[in-house]
């Protein structure tokens, strides 16, 4: 075990840390040279495409030291959103260490300083790198300054590397050989085991990335997973390199998998402990939560014929993802879909252009929301995942929104202007910290002030550097209203949504007027108005167009005429016809344009 | 090389009846390239042909006889056909000399029934240069003109890129007056910065010089022209529709009829050839790009013949130009034949769609139904035609027609 290394790289886009992870394989060998692609660690299209890590993967190496010993060494890469911070703690318990990878010249980003804390607070071990110092502008004696201020762990003697040009590999590998400890664990204890992540594979079913903390496991032994009570049978263990290679048996220190024969992804949940059902350790390893879903929305074929198999795909991406759920909903203005539960808005957005990309599907896609509480008057509670099943306010009798924890870590430089954003999204600040040169600000915010663009804004008014933590806290009793849309005097359901009274008239108007802009101009006169209640609070008219006609046509290339009236066709295709206006899907989500007072 | 078109696969499919046959010839050169133009045209070269202005004497000549011998390679496909009409396009015809004219059309008629009554059309610069040449154009066959006037302010003139004036316009139409009783005059609207009461004074002026027909275009930026990669300054959607209601009224005031999306005809005098197309007739093309639709008892072909002046000649010399011909396919012919008749404001017989595509009228009726109760078309147990409201939403309305 003292051979062993479990360690994962935090670093932010851009600063390396996929370019690293394809040195150390090929500085240990794990792949051929015919079998290196670009960031091999990264696999889905969508992560190599945004530069981010959707799931996690892992690496073992044998690296040969210079003390002539062969250590195993286990990179488990994570992923980087703030919607997946859970699984971030995940792989980083899985983790005695981890390389805080920095850009020599532009230095530390917000990004890593929130996985940085995360580590350091699951008792990781983090080491600085300090990459890209063949660049001219490297700066590494300020950025390792700067590491020491903001994060607050020694740098001065932080590895000098260039992953690009592989300066200083062998160096950082060294480093987490003499600075990272080994796994600790009881080989002949019960076994416990970590679920790090978790997917479906089409020929053995869920495979299970691992780390054993206590214990041993083989094949043929009757696994219990402590959260879900499942029981099953194991079937294969191993280790990626990062190909798949079998092994007899994964012990207590080691990353790897298990492939138990589970057929759904259900079954295997991210931070459950897997043991022996004939030698059951006495309690599971902390940290897990059942990962619920934080944002819904309405998911529904422009072409309703295309219901059936957007169900298909929406069965088969939940394969792979435990966090989506769906369940069939019906629209009167949209038709049959499916009201789906999301991590966040980047998750949204994924399966969305997954849906797109992958199955060719044409979506319209409703305004994301969150989940409310609505006690009614017999003192029932219920719960509310689709604006436009909000009752008439005389129904019920109170309505509760759900409250999160926000913990931002800003540097001072730019609190002024966090709060004031934490304020606009009507948060109530619970405490300030100053730690160094950062500032740690906790506010308890609503939840859908915070899923739709709080991040982006964040970042923008924070130059980035803000980083951005969140938990559910509880439901609270707010003053909330339903602005519904109505298209040509006629409610289109879909388009519904739930705000703050505050805000309403501001936001009814707003949208009316984004929409207004969305929609393109048909034949006939369309008029969108915003309604609370039965108040009309706002009105545009998306003005008829006057004519759509080709000026010339004779004998001669009629191809390029046809092929004119294709595109246009396939342009309306796109759209989504509610009475007898066609709707872009982007008017739909017109209200992530509103930008606030 | 040529690819031979195969009869349509289908063997209930057929024609009883071939429609009647026009010939278009076209022109490949101009002095100039215009900025809009979409067209195959290519500018004369400078140092080699046509500094001056001019073609080449023995280029003219050598073209010429290609198109002669273009239409004896077509003579197989339309035996026995007699040809209603002709269209010399471009281009700009008029670089060509009346001579060359009266060859052509001579060899022609040698070579096909040319109808008595055809119309024989040439499409003419208004320049001092060409204006010339009217007479001598007339004394060679041609009973009709259409001149590209397309506006008679100096301004709008220079920012199309046109290389007349408004005084040469002026010219051109007195010299056509004298030797065509029939011509039309192109104009084209929402031109760059242009006003309402400008576009406007341009019909009136076109009214004025007492053409019989009058062709007014919305000026639109085609790709693959000057203009699409760097856009004028045109008038929005809502004024050029202005344009258009004002036009209209204007010409339907002077006794035009409006017959066609952008063609306006005096009484009896609408262009034959023209509704041949859009009453989905054959024709031939001949000349650089020329493109034809030719049909048969088992097939409706359309040919395209290369598009480079250079290549079409280096082709024909080679025995024959046509660079691609293909059979429409009986999917693709309910959408051509519509594209072409609901163009016309009578829009057409029912029975000619059956005449024409071979097909039973089943096959759109359902779209014509569907379009008649939103009031794009309208239609009785014989002829259908677009609604006011159907002309204006063309596009809209032949997009129904698409095969998926």
């Amino acid at each position: 075990m003292d051979h062993i290394r479990n360690f994962s790289i935090i670093a932010h886009i851009d600063h390396g840390k996929s370019t690293l992870a394809d040195r150390f394989i090929q500085f240990c060998g794990g792949l051929e040279m015919r079998e290196m692609s670009e960031q091999v660690l990264d696999s889905m299209d969508i992560e190599k495409e945004r530069g981010i890590t959707i799931k996690a993967q892992t690496a073992a190496l044998q690296y040969k030291a210079r003390d002539g010993k062969v250590y195993n060494l286990n990179l488990i890469d994570t992923p980087g959103h703030v919607d997946f911070s859970y699984e971030v703690s995940r792989s980083l318990s899985a983790c005695e260490g981890a390389l805080l990878v920095v850009d020599a010249s532009q230095g530390v980003e917000a990004q890593t300083v929130a996985n940085c804390y995360t580590a350091i607070e699951l008792g990781v071990e983090v080491r600085p790198v300090l990459n890209k110092i063949d660049l001219p502008a490297a700066e590494p004696e300020r950025v390792a300054q700067e590491i020491e201020d903001i994060i607050g762990i020694e740098a001065a003697d932080a590895v000098r590397a260039s992953a690009k040009s592989g300066i200083g590999i062998e160096d950082i590998l060294e480093e987490v050989i003499s600075k990272i400890p080994p796994p600790k664990g009881d080989v002949n204890a019960p076994l416990k085991a970590l679920i790090v992540d978790s997917w479906f594979d089409n020929y053995v079913g869920v495979v299970m990335l691992v780390r054993v903390v206590d214990g041993e496991v083989r094949p043929k032994e009757k696994l219990q997973f402590m959260a879900t009570k499942a029981q099953h049978l194991c079937e294969q263990v191993g280790v990626f390199t990062p190909k798949s290679v079998q092994r007899d048996v994964l012990r207590a220190g080691e990353v790897g998998f298990i492939i138990a024969g589970i057929k759904e992804l259900a079954s295997a949940k991210v931070g459950d402990t897997i043991t022996t059902v004939k030698n059951p350790a006495a309690e599971a390893l902390p940290g897990f939560k059942d990962v619920k879903s934080q944002v819904f929305a309405g998911l529904y074929p422009v072409e309703s014929h295309d219901y059936e198999s957007l169900r298909d795909s929406l069965t088969k991406l939940k394969l792979n993802d435990a966090a989506l759920a769906f369940e069939p909903e019906v629209s009167q203005a949209l038709g049959f879909g499916f009201r789906c539960g999301f991590l966040g808005l980047l998750h949204l957005e994924i399966v969305q252009e997954r849906l797109e990309r992958e199955f060719d599907m044409d979506l319209i896609t409703t305004a994301p929301t969150v989940v409310y509480e609505l006690v009614l008057k017999d003192g029932t509670v219920t719960h509310i995942e689709n604006p436009s099943k909000l009752p008439e306010q005389t129904k019920f009798e109170e309505i509760r929104e759900p409250i999160i924890t926000a913990t931002i870590l800003v540097p001072q430089d730019y609190v002024g202007a966090v709060m004031t954003l934490c304020n606009q999204k009507r948060g109530a600040q619970r405490n300030m910290q100053y730690m160094g040169r950062q500032v740690m600000l906790t506010y308890d915010m609503p939840m859908a002030e915070v899923v739709m663009d709080f991040f982006d804004k964040l970042k923008s008014v924070s130059r980035g550097y803000a980083s951005l933590d969140y938990e559910f806290k509880e439901f609270q009793a707010a003053d909330l209203v339903k602005l519904d849309v109505l298209v040509n005097g006629d409610k289109v359901d879909a388009l519904s949504l739930i705000v703050h009274r505050s805000t309403s008239v501001y936001r009814g108007r707003e949208l009316v007027s984004k929409m207004r802009e969305l929609i393109p101009r048909q034949m006939y006169d369309v008029a969108v108005q915003a309604a609370i209640g039965g108040t009309i609070i706002a009105r545009e008219n998306v003005k008829a167009m006057r004519k759509d006609v080709l000026a010339k046509c004779y004998g001669g290339d009629i191809t390029r005429k046809k092929k004119l009236l294709e595109k246009q066709k396939a342009g309306k295709k796109r759209m989504k016809q509610v009475g007898n206006v066609e709707i872009p899907q982007e008017a739909f989500l017109a209200i992530l344009q509103v930008s606030d007072k | 090389m040529t690819t031979i078109s195969l009869p349509t696969t289908r063997s209930n499919w057929g024609l009883t009846a071939l429609p009647p046959l026009a010939l278009y010839i076209h022109f490949p050169w101009c002095v100039k390239k215009c900025p809009y133009c979409d067209f195959n045209s290519h500018a004369l070269k400078f140092g080699g042909n046509g500094d001056d202005g001019r073609l080449d004497a023995t280029l003219e000549s050598q073209y010429v006889d290609a198109l002669i011998a273009d239409l004896e390679s077509c003579l197989p496909l339309v035996w026995g056909r007699p040809v209603t009409s002709i269209f010399m396009g471009g281009g700009t015809p008029s670089l060509f000399s009346a001579e060359s004219m009266d060859r052509l059309l001579a060899a022609i008629r040698a070579r096909v029934k040319l109808l008595p009554d055809a119309e024989i059309t040439l499409e003419a610069n208004p320049g001092t240069f060409e204006a010339d040449k009217f007479a001598g154009f007339a004394d060679a066959g041609i009973n009709r003109l259409s001149i590209g006037i397309q506006s008679f302010d100096d301004a709008k003139l220079k920012a199309l890129g046109r290389i007349h004036d408004r005084d040469a316009a002026h010219r051109a139409i007195e010299i056509a007056h004298r030797h065509f009783d029939n011509f039309n005059l192109d104009l084209m609207y929402a031109l760059p910065q242009q006003t309402l009461a400008e576009a406007l004074q341009d019909i009136d002026t076109a009214i004025a010089a007492g053409s019989t027909h009058v062709s007014a275009y919305h000026l639109t930026l085609e790709p693959n022209t000057l203009f699409h990669r760097y856009p004028p300054a045109v008038p929005d959607d809502d004024l050029a529709a202005d344009m258009q209601d004002a036009i209209e009224a204007r010409l339907a005031a002077a006794g035009f009829e409006h017959y066609e999306t952008s063609a306006f005809a005096q009484p009896k005098r609408q262009a034959r050839h023209n509704l041949n197309y859009w009453r989905f007739g054959d024709y031939l093309g001949i000349g650089a790009g020329a493109h034809a639709k030719i049909s048969f008892p088992d097939r409706v072909i359309r040919q395209m013949r290369y598009k480079q002046p250079a290549d079409y000649l280096a082709k024909m010399h080679e025995g024959g130009a046509v660079q691609t011909e293909d059979a429409i396919t009986l999917e693709q012919l309910p959408f051509e034949f519509m594209l072409n008749a609901l163009r016309l404001t009578d829009g057409f017989a029912l029975n000619l769609f059956t005449e024409r595509t071979g097909l039973p009228l089943t096959k759109v009726i359902h779209e014509i139904d569907r379009a008649c109760a939103e009031g794009l078309l309208e239609r009785d147990l014989e002829h259908v035609k677009p609604t006011e409201q159907g002309r204006r939403f063309l596009n809209t309305l032949l997009e129904r027609f698409l095969p998926d």
